[in-house]
């Protein structure tokens, strides 16, 4: 039997994996200039082997990146236990799906997410620390 | 059937010339994307034999044997008297003339024997009937019929025999395929050396103007007609492989009345702008829309009977230019600039590269981890695992919706019941039950999943996150399931772990989360030919060996390797070792121990 305090880890990672994959598959579609807001200032984006990190890099390739169509057919997500977020709120979240980028084919993809929980006195907000993203059919 | 076996092999492009970019192993000649070519592969699979091959080669003559049913019954050919249970197939053949034959499911009144069930079906049929291929399972009969009005005979008494002697009949009515006509492997490269014959490569212009009438292609009785969607798959595909830097493509004379099939053009020749569909036979600039995601900028339509629908020439050309904006050149007439407002957006993809890591000490730790990890994974048993699991650690699996579809047939139920998708549970009890939590429960639920064996050359690891107590690693590859039901399918998946540095054992798992799809066609040829550890060589090799691996921090089948390819010359397989390794040549799987 899982122990409170798990059942009330995994709610919440629930919770907030369902708002987070539909608010960033629709900000990367449709209001792709929000999406950095999504990610923290030390964020990592690993896009088919090539790493970008930072906010400045990040828009960058934000900007540069095709518009996207995405649809996102099945994710889960788990809660990363505290020894290894040193006591920091952390859920990892990962999704399959289409995207079909302007110009190019459709393609599967997998996408995986490390979110944190920051908390200031006033509110406290998700945030992406690393982002992991690979076409199925990367190779071919 | 026999069209689509003859599509599935692959054509190469053997000859040499323009055309020397490599074949990469794509189906030609079928419909887009290799998905659909599974479903169908995997549709016509599971019928029987019999099914597949009569059924689908009959639906193109249906015309022809309906003409035919009023022929008394013993004078119709493959008609064997006195036989009832004769296989279909081989009466047909006998007879010379392509037969429909239908499938009848009949469930059985419980109490009712073989004879007697198929006396009161006899009876009830207003006509006599012969099953064919008469299959008794008790309950359950299959067989078939070819005569078209016993077919109809059996659906009229079926209501009878369901209200009077509780049996139920089901006529199987099979829905005809398309006809699809695919193009023979020598007809695809005859047509392959007529368009590098008329490419022009400074220009990178292909001139396809009137290509049935075609000297070579004539003398060598290929028949190309471009509305025939084999044909322009055909031409698309080569256009792809070998040209795809096409600018300028000439289609005009080609009796083209539609375009449907030409749609995906727009990913085979990106670099499209200028397109010739002159003295053609497009009735509509709907027509037009299906290859409206070409980027054109020049267009020629004069001779289609399209252009005489418009009333004046503005009209005409304000509907062409709603479909391709961008265009600046019409029928060989300079149009006013397109509208711009400078917003156009990217399309290019930055390059797909192979695995990422941040730096090669993680990499070791990580290459070192996996290798130990599917040792125990792919082991008979998989209690090895305990090691490597945190106490507190997580576990779950999800499965994509097509490896679930073909899943029932792959008879791996195994994954489908423990798959947790959040986008369709929503019970948190169920979400709860379905997320294994610590490391005996984890390791209990890895040993249920059907036994693997993991090919690690396939693997790509992408080390997503580092910090001094986390690193979050993504592995993608295929695996083979080894059990015996199982019959060596081949999956995909991609493999998400968190782990926490440990003093003893290097990685602890807090987090894994297994995301498991059927491979595609190139996976599964890769996952095939995995190399077969080369034999030890001589006991003087051995040191040799030895030596080289603490030299150069491979394996030993790689170390093994290199030295014997060099001749065990240690000198020379060092510098050469070390000359890939400077061009980053090596993979990393040769260093994984």
């Amino acid at each position: 039997m899982a122990s409170s305090d798990f059942r009330m880890d995994v709610d919440l990672a629930c919770r907030a994996a369902e708002e987070f994959v539909t608010l960033y598959y629709e900000t990367i579609d449709k209001r792709r200039r929000q999406l950095i807001k999504l990610y923290m200032d030390t964020a990592t984006l690993v896009w088919n082997g090539n790493a970008i990190s930072g906010q400045a890099p990040l828009i960058e390739f934000f900007e540069m990146l095709p518009s996207s169509e995405f649809q996102v057919n099945m994710f889960d997500c788990q809660p990363v236990h505290e020894q290894a977020t040193q006591g920091q709120k952390t859920v990892l979240v990962v999704a399959h799906g289409t995207v079909k980028f302007e110009g190019n084919k459709q393609h599967y993809f997998n996408q995986n997410f490390l979110l944190t929980l920051h908390a200031t006195p006033s509110n406290s907000v998700w945030k992406i620390a690393s982002d992991c993203f690979r076409f199925q059919d990367w190779a071919m | 059937m026999a069209a689509y076996r003859r599509s599935n092999i692959e054509y190469d492009s053997r000859s040499g010339g323009f055309f020397t970019k490599k074949h990469k192993g794509r189906p030609p000649a079928q419909a887009e994307g290799s998905r659909s070519k599974w479903k169908k592969n995997d549709a016509s699979n599971t019928r029987s034999r019999f099914d597949a091959d009569v059924l689908w080669s009959e639906t193109s003559s249906q015309s022809r044997s309906r003409s035919v049913p009023f022929i008394k019954r013993h004078e119709r050919p493959g008609y064997t008297k006195g036989k009832p249970y004769s296989h279909p197939a081989r009466a047909s053949k006998k007879g010379g003339v392509k037969k429909k034959f239908v499938r009848v499911t009949v469930y059985n009144h419980p109490n009712y024997d073989e004879s007697r069930l198929l006396n009161t079906l006899q009876k009830a049929s207003r006509v006599p009937f012969t099953p064919l291929e008469w299959q008794y399972y008790g309950t359950r009969v299959h067989f078939f019929v070819d005569d078209p009005i016993a077919v109809e005979a059996l659906k009229d008494a079926s209501k009878t025999l369901k209200a009077r002697d509780n049996i139920k009949v089901v006529v199987f009515t099979p829905t005809p395929p398309q006809p699809f006509d695919a193009m023979k492997d020598e007809d695809i490269e005859h047509f392959k050396n007529c368009m590098q014959k008329r490419y022009d490569r400074s220009q990178m212009a292909m001139d396809l103007k009137a290509l049935r009438s075609d000297p070579d292609l004539v003398a060598n009785h290929v028949d190309l007609i471009l509305n025939r969607q084999s044909n322009m798959i055909a031409m698309l595909n080569i256009i792809e492989d070998n040209v795809p830097e096409l600018l300028s493509l000439n289609l005009s004379s080609n009796k083209l009345f539609k375009l449907d099939d030409m749609s995906p053009i727009e990913i085979k020749a990106r670099k499209l702008k200028i397109l010739n569909l002159s003295n053609n036979l497009l009735r509509s600039e709907r027509e037009l829309d299906k290859i409206r995601s070409l980027k054109l900028e020049e267009l020629w339509l004069e001779g289609n009977p399209l252009c005489q629908i418009f009333r004046d020439k503005s009209l005409y050309i304000s509907a062409i230019r709603e479909r391709f904006p961008k265009l600046l050149r019409l029928d060989g007439e300079e149009l006013p600039p397109p509208i711009s407002f400078g917003l156009e957006g990217p399309t290019e993809l930055p390059p797909c590269k192979g695995s990422y890591f941040e730096n090669d000490e993680a990499k070791t730790l990580v290459l070192q981890f996996l290798q130990r990890y599917y040792s125990y994974y792919d082991g008979e048993d998989r209690q090895g695992l305990l090691n490597v699991y945190h106490e507190e650690a997580c576990c779950s699996l999800y499965l994509s919706t097509a490896a679930r579809q073909q899943n029932v047939e792959h008879s791996t139920w195994g994954y489908y019941r423990r798959s947790r998708n959040i986008r369709t549970i929503k019970d948190l009890a169920k979400l709860l039950k379905l997320l294994k939590h610590k490391r005996l429960n984890i390791v209990g639920f890895l040993n249920e999943l059907p036994r693997t064996q993991h090919n690690l050359n396939s693997f790509v690891v992408d080390l997503s996150f580092q910090t001094s107590s986390l690193l979050c690693f993504v592995v993608h590859g295929v695996f083979k399931e080894v059990s015996k039901s199982s019959r060596n399918i081949v999956r995909a998946f991609s493999r998400t772990f968190i782990a926490v540095p440990d003093s003893e054992v290097g990685l602890l798992l807090l987090n894994d989360e297994l995301f498991i799809r059927n491979a595609l066609h190139d996976e599964i040829k890769s996952a095939l030919s995995t190399p077969a550890p080369t034999p030890s060589g001589s006991p003087g090799h051995h040191d040799m060996v030895q030596a080289f691996i603490l030299f150069s921090g491979m394996n030993s089948d790689w170390s093994q390797a290199c030295l014997q390819e060099n001749d065990w010359d240690l000198d020379k397989a060092s510098q050469i070792f070390l000359n890939l390794k400077a061009e980053g040549k090596i993979p990393d799987v040769a260093f994984i121990k």
